[in-house]
């Protein structure tokens, strides 16, 4: 194995790398007994194709079948390649949502976060976000990657961040039991907790989820300093129909930049919002070559839709720290052309996956 | 070149606080068939949010304007052209999307004008004898008691079984309540009509507003609101039982009971009248009849009756029965079927779906006998003409008539009579000749609204 195709592997995001090249490195780094991860290495026999051998680039990632579902069992440390040495650790742990049954869990190791990170504060600095300004970021922490992305960001922003911690898992069992007044108050808990360090600090950057945001347009103090003293607000976690989004662009908060972030574990990282979307362009996130790459296909088929139809979102993610080929998301997504030279589609107006409403007979005329 | 012509679908925006409001992507309306009809904007929670701020922060709409609003928004809606269609067209449309039978249509419209004019009076009917109306009324200073609102906002979560069921909110805007209305996805036409007919004739776009909306964002509504209506079925009764803001309307349970003393052959009119007028679909149809004697020739005959209605479109001015998808249809008998069993069936033992063909299929009568008054079967209200015959004994006494919306009565039993109007759980009794559906300005349906919406307050004013 020609130790310079690892050299490709260790590509930055903007090293200009050809997408296929580093695929290709990829597969040899997963797959050869000596560098791939146990999962993979014993995953590999399962899989009726050689990925070192038939994955001659980004298309032939569609040849995975969606394993991410293993990824609720699977040891940490069995994700781990082993061409990091027999003591290399992963820096952080992650887990999915969990709102389908148990998490699922990723490895992010040294090398991918800095990756990830660098192309996260790229996008926010072509977002003319401030540096050095005062952050509030709102997002859950712990185990969900969301909050460290955001925290991260800060960070190489240049910017102190002061954070409100949230139990995202916890909301989603009171709202799936209908105790309403239980989610409520807990909402109440997390505003109260951000209206003390809007009102106190002199915060440049708001980064928070959707429902927060929508939260604090209730409050018209906290709209007012928003207004006042933000320069920018970022939104993610979660997902913001078009509508929502322009009543927070246009009638919120019209004096702060409000960017969106699309992003969720199994990317292990967040796609930022296209820079410069005009007012009736729909909120674009472009994938990240050659690390993330977004497919729209048909639910049923498995087809790629036309560009501008809706479909069902589909990410690899390809690093040296993991492979995650082929995850169907619970998304929706409109199918939009890639900007910026990146390899695949890029997805306007993700929106959650319609619940299906079965023919179910409840009594009474209503 | 003369750009060519294109034919606009129909659109129903929301009526919000800055007049109408159409989402980037409508969802859509379709009729019983499947054919798209129009495209309902859904707005989002924060919409919502804002909507029932600017409610808030709008007056009530003066006393003295409201006669004169009702009368031209009740001309408005039974005969104008309101949003761009005109009487026949909307009537037209209601049909076809809920099912509803054109002649049940009509005679709703006509209906329901009737009650936009009456709702200022019919609204003040609630008002305790000693309460004044307002600080200006002469009555405050002989009995210190002025009536006054619990709240500002109220909401309604509307259903789409009937076009009748949009006449309780307006005695709320009578009140002085600022009113949104999230319409039913399946027929938002009503709604939509009343909405824009009373805007039209004066009650400014933040006193009133139609806000459609997805199921999770109708609890935002619901909840964002001082007092609300929701309709649903007994899970959303059991939801909202305890919270004394929200007054649940589920299934009515309608009952017909008649003793030994009367002869139900010269009733049978009202009895048909009171299963499968209104087309079946309304709380107020009966669900049960209760006979005290042999109850079998009395099913007999009212199975006779029903089982020549005719299977037609809805839009077809002979139609009497309802109409829905046929998917739901099959459902629906089927579930029909289940509960069934252990019953005998003088009509509908075969299904009560009858396809149209055109993806839509007619909702026929059922008439199910069960063994005794307290079979469980007595409960299952459905949306077409279904109803339940039972015998009934004195010893059964009033268990099986308990629960009920109207509980028509043909009895000479004088006892029986002052049993039933003492019976907290029965809210409407009607005696002899007269179906269950009878309702009329004024009268309460589900008590008086005013009853949920009002307070009576000691107000002194001494010398100062």
């Amino acid at each position: 194995m020609p130790i310079g195709s690892f050299t490709v592997l260790d590509a930055g995001p903007f090293d200009g790398v050809d997408p296929d090249d580093y695929v290709r490195a990829a597969m040899q780094w997963h797959f050869a007994p000596e560098t791939g991860s146990r999962y993979w290495l014993e995953r590999a026999d399962r899989l009726g194709f050689d990925p070192r051998h038939d994955v001659k680039g980004v298309a032939d990632l569609a040849l995975f079948p969606d394993l991410t579902g293993e990824l609720r069992d699977v040891q940490v440390s069995d994700l781990v390649p082993r061409g990091y040495g027999p003591q290399a650790r992963p820096l952080h742990v992650f887990e999915s949502g969990g709102t389908t049954g148990a998490p699922k869990r990723v490895v992010q190791m040294d090398d991918w976060a800095r990756h990830g990170s660098e192309q996260v504060t790229r996008r926010l600095r072509d977002h003319a976000l401030p540096v050095g300004a005062l952050w509030l970021t709102v997002a859950p922490t712990g185990p969900h990657l969301v909050g460290d992305v955001l925290h991260q960001a800060a960070a190489s922003l240049g910017s102190p961040g002061l954070g409100v911690d949230m139990d995202p898992r916890w909301v989603k069992k009171l709202i799936a039991a209908g105790r309403r007044n239980e989610v409520d108050a807990y909402t109440d808990h997390l505003v109260d907790q951000c209206r003390r360090i809007l009102l106190g600090q002199d915060i440049g950057v708001i980064a928070a989820t959707t429902p927060m945001l929508e939260r604090f347009a209730r409050d018209s103090d906290l709209v007012e300093v928003i207004n006042g003293r933000a320069q920018a607000i970022i939104w993610g976690g979660t997902h913001m129909d078009p509508d929502t989004r322009d009543l927070l662009r246009t009638e919120v908060f019209p004096d702060v930049p409000l960017i969106g972030m699309y992003g969720n574990t199994m990317m292990l990282t967040a796609l930022l919002e296209r820079v410069g979307l005009t007012a009736s362009e729909p909120c674009v996130f472009d994938p990240v070559s050659p690390y993330v790459f977004l497919s729209i296909v048909d639910p049923d088929t498995g087809q790629q839709v036309a560009e501008g139809e809706r479909g069902q979102v589909v990410v690899s993610h390809v690093s040296k720290s993991m492979l995650i080929p082929n995850n169907r998301e619970r998304d929706t997504a409109l199918r939009v052309r890639s900007a910026g030279g990146h390899v695949g589609d890029a997805v306007a107006d993700v929106a959650p996956v319609p619940a299906v409403e079965g023919e179910t007979v409840i009594e009474g005329v209503y | 070149m003369a750009p060519v012509a294109t034919t606009e679908p129909l659109h129903l925006d929301a009526l919000g606080p800055r007049g109408t409001y159409r989402t980037r992507v409508p969802s859509t309306v379709t009729d019983v068939a499947g054919a798209p009809i129009a495209r309902l904007s859904l707005v989002p929670p924060l919409y919502v949010v804002r909507a029932i701020d600017a409610l808030r922060q709008a007056p009530p709409i003066a006393a003295a304007d409201l006669e004169t609003v009702f009368a031209t928004a009740g001309e408005a809606f039974a005969a104008g052209t309101v949003g761009g269609l005109s009487v026949r067209e909307y009537e037209r449309h209601v049909s076809r999307t809920s099912g509803t039978p054109l002649a049940v249509v009509r005679a709703a419209t006509r209906g329901t004008a009737r009650f936009v004019r009456h709702a200022a009076s019919s609204a003040d009917r609630g008002r305790p004898r000693g309460a004044a109306r307002d600080l200006s009324d002469h009555v405050l200073h002989e009995t210190h008691t002025v009536w006054a609102r619990q709240g500002d906002v109220f909401a309604v979560n509307a259903s789409g079984n009937h076009p009748g069921v949009h006449r309780v909110w307006l005695e709320a805007l009578a009140l002085g309540y600022r009113v949104a209305v999230r319409p039913s996805r399946r027929e938002p036409f009503t709604p939509y009509r009343l909405v824009a007919a009373l805007r039209q004739a004066g009650i400014r776009d933040d006193q009133l507003m139609l806000l459609p909306s997805d199921h999770a964002t109708a609890d935002t509504l619901v909840h964002g609101a001082d007092r609300a209506v929701v309709y649903g079925g007994d899970d959303a009764v059991a939801k909202y039982a305890h919270d004394a803001r929200i007054l649940p309307q589920g299934p009515g349970r309608s009952k017909i009971l008649i003793t030994a003393d009367t002869d139900w052959r010269g009733h049978l009119d009202a009895l048909v009248a009171s299963v499968a007028g209104e087309s079946g679909t309304a709380c107020v149809n009966a669900t049960a009849i209760l006979v005290e004697g042999d109850p079998a020739p009395l099913a007999e005959a009212l199975a006779a009756r029903l089982a020549v209605l005719p299977s037609l479109p809805p839009q077809d001015e002979r139609a009497r029965l309802p109409v829905c998808p046929k998917e739901r249809a099959r459902a629906l008998s089927a579930y029909l079927k289940a509960v069934a069993a252990g019953t005998h069936a003088w009509l509908g033992s075969d299904g009560i779906a009858d396809d149209l063909g055109d993806g839509s299929a007619v909702l026929r009568p059922a008439v199910h006998q069960t063994a005794s008054a307290r079979a469980p079967q007595l409960r299952t209200e459905l949306p077409f003409p279904c109803v339940w015959v039972a015998p009934w004994t004195r010893a059964d006494g009033m268990a099986p008539l308990r629960n009920t919306l109207v509980l028509s009565a043909l009895t000479r039993d004088r006892d029986l009579w002052e049993a039933l109007i003492a019976e907290p759980s029965i809210a409407n009794v009607y005696f002899g000749d007269q179906p269950t559906h009878w309702m009329s300005p004024g009268v309460p349906h589900d008590s008086y609204l005013s009853d949920f919406l009002m307070r009576s307050k000691a107000v002194y004013e001494g010398p100062s």
